[in-house]
């Protein structure tokens, strides 16, 4: 964490051509080793091999090497920088925008085991381990809250009771559905369709475009300022982890419309819902004590998405595209 | 002339007279207070979405205490007309719905409807009556939803997102109507 450059540089310097040797660094860091490792080289790292996507046991493989102790974390020096070097409009935006990171961590864990029901063998093992991702990255918030935070209580559902109020009401429109659609799944654990309507938002939308997103705003400030340091390295490994979702998930829905072609319609219908819920916010999020502006924000979500459809060869018809150019992010993940 | 307050009778938790009052708070809409907290913007996409808003609700309570199909209710027919309606102590509970219709940018029809299965509806989605109570008591409607209280049980589930935050809005307001809520007979 010595780089101390603009947290937004990246949006206009453009992707970036890793190296082999930083390449190596990414995927082979201990926990400590990842705090010195720059999370745009990461979030560029996740689009790496979307081109030539990675099969599922390669992707199980990566995660027994890559898996890392969430209570190995120290946060000693994250509370004291909390408490005492960050401002206070640092702090609100700080948590405004992590909230949705911590509650939508705890979604994509409960609400993936039903997809594994009906996904092939090799697959299951990486679904298997992306729970067990998942379920880390819950606690690693729950740490975050409980031990820098300073939120009480007794348990991991007093936590995120705790944080609520700083979720915004539009947090139900990708996540709800999430939810929705896992119950649909649940009555019909082999419906290929619905199958295609759940990975899109899952592994597209939430994980693809809002949690990269997310994760570039909390973790570039981080870096920026040489704050938090638990965060960073605990969130930065988060983030390696989530290049495996995204790549399985995206493996999975080109597979799936390389299958049958017709079920691009189900990844056209399932992005008109959620676009269609995307251009309303209900509350203000101030980005800027994190050193971002809105149109960055929005620079930044935008990124993320085009670079996940072209990448994946995903094109969108005109209603589409013009629903996407009202869209107003929700900063939340999982 | 007095000027003590007659005594207000609360109507039962899905009797017709509380299905009256959902109405009522439905096509009024969010208060003030509540759309001061939001972003107009917010309100703007709730009140676009409610003038277009075509489509019908069942809202199933699965286990209404003293409902209709309640094993332990033998007059269980006859209970939504009555005036305290199905929201009567006791009973080990059956399955009831309010079934709401939107139309020209207002309710349409809201009413109690007591049969072996849900009424003909756009959308039908149900919950346990602890969860009803719950939202009633101020549980959060946003969270009904995501934590999966409420279940979307029949209908389109991607055209029914569409409408997801005028949904979760009027969750709240139907929740916060007046009701009397019976307490569940103990097993």
């Amino acid at each position: 964490m010595t780089e101390r450059k603009s947290p937004t540089a990246v949006l206009r310097e453009g992707p970036r051509a890793l190296t082999d040797e930083q390449v190596r660094e990414i995927e082979e860091s201990g926990l400590k080793g990842v705090l010195h490792v720059d999370i745009d080289d990461v979030i560029e790292y996740v689009h790496r091999d979307l081109k030539s996507l990675p099969d599922f046991t390669t992707l199980y493989r990566k995660y027994l090497k890559q898996r890392w102790d969430v209570y190995d974390l120290d946060f000693s020096q994250d509370r004291t920088d909390w408490a005492e070097k960050m401002t206070e409009e640092e702090r609100q935006s700080f948590i405004a925008v992590a909230s949705g990171f911590h509650h939508g961590e705890r979604q994509v864990e409960i609400e993936l085991p039903v997809f594994m029901i009906g996904a092939g063998e090799e697959e299951k093992l990486h679904i298997a381990a992306q729970i067990e991702d998942e379920a880390r990255h819950t606690v690693f918030f729950d740490r975050f809250y409980r031990e820098v935070v300073g939120l009480q209580g007794d348990d991991i559902m007093d936590i995120l009771d705790a944080s609520f109020p700083w979720v915004s009401e539009t947090f139900v429109g990708p996540f709800g559905l999430l939810a929705y659609q896992a119950d649909e799944l649940r009555r019909d654990p082999c419906n290929e369709r619905a199958r295609v309507r759940y990975g899109t938002n899952y592994f597209l939308w939430i994980e693809g475009v809002l949690a990269l997103s997310v994760m570039k705003v909390t973790l570039s400030y981080a870096r920026w300022r040489g704050f938090l340091p638990a965060y960073y390295t605990g969130f930065t490994a988060t983030c390696r982890d989530e290049s495996r979702h995204v790549q399985g998930g995206m493996r999975y829905l080109q597979d799936a419309v390389r299958k049958e072609p017709s079920m691009i319609n189900e990844i056209h219908d399932t992005l008109r819902t959620i676009l269609s819920l995307s251009g309303v916010v209900s509350r203000r999020v101030y980005y800027e004590p994190l050193g971002w502006t809105d149109a960055e924000v929005r620079v930044l979500f935008f990124q993320q998405l085009r670079r996940k459809l072209n990448d994946v060869g995903i094109d969108l018809p005109p209603d589409l595209e013009e629903l996407l150019q009202k869209v107003e992010p929700v900063l939340a993940g999982g | 002339m007095s000027t003590v307050p007659e005594a207000v009778t609360e109507p039962g938790f899905f009797s017709p007279g509380w299905a009256g009052a959902v109405r009522n708070a439905l096509a009024a809409g969010p208060a003030e207070q509540a759309r001061a907290g939001k972003l107009q913007k917010y309100w703007d996409f709730f009140d676009g979405v409610k003038a277009a808003y075509p489509a019908s609700w069942a809202l199933g309570c699965r286990d209404l205490p003293g409902g209709p199909g309640a094993p332990d209710r033998p007059d269980a027919p006859d209970r939504p007309d009555a005036p305290d309606g199905p929201g009567a102590p006791g009973g080990r509970g059956g399955p009831a719905y309010l079934f709401v219709q939107w139309g020209g940018g207002t309710v349409t029809d809201c009413r109690i409807v007591a049969q072996d299965g849900p009424p003909d509806a756009t959308y039908t989605l149900a919950m346990d009556y602890a969860g009803w109570k719950a939202l009633h008591e101020g549980y959060d409607a946003q969270r009904t939803v995501m934590y999966r209280t409420i279940l979307l049980e029949d209908g389109d589930l991607l055209e029914f997102f569409k409408g997801i935050y005028f949904f979760v809005e009027c969750l709240t307001l139907i929740g916060a109507v007046p009701a009397g809520y019976p307490e569940p007979a103990v097993r």
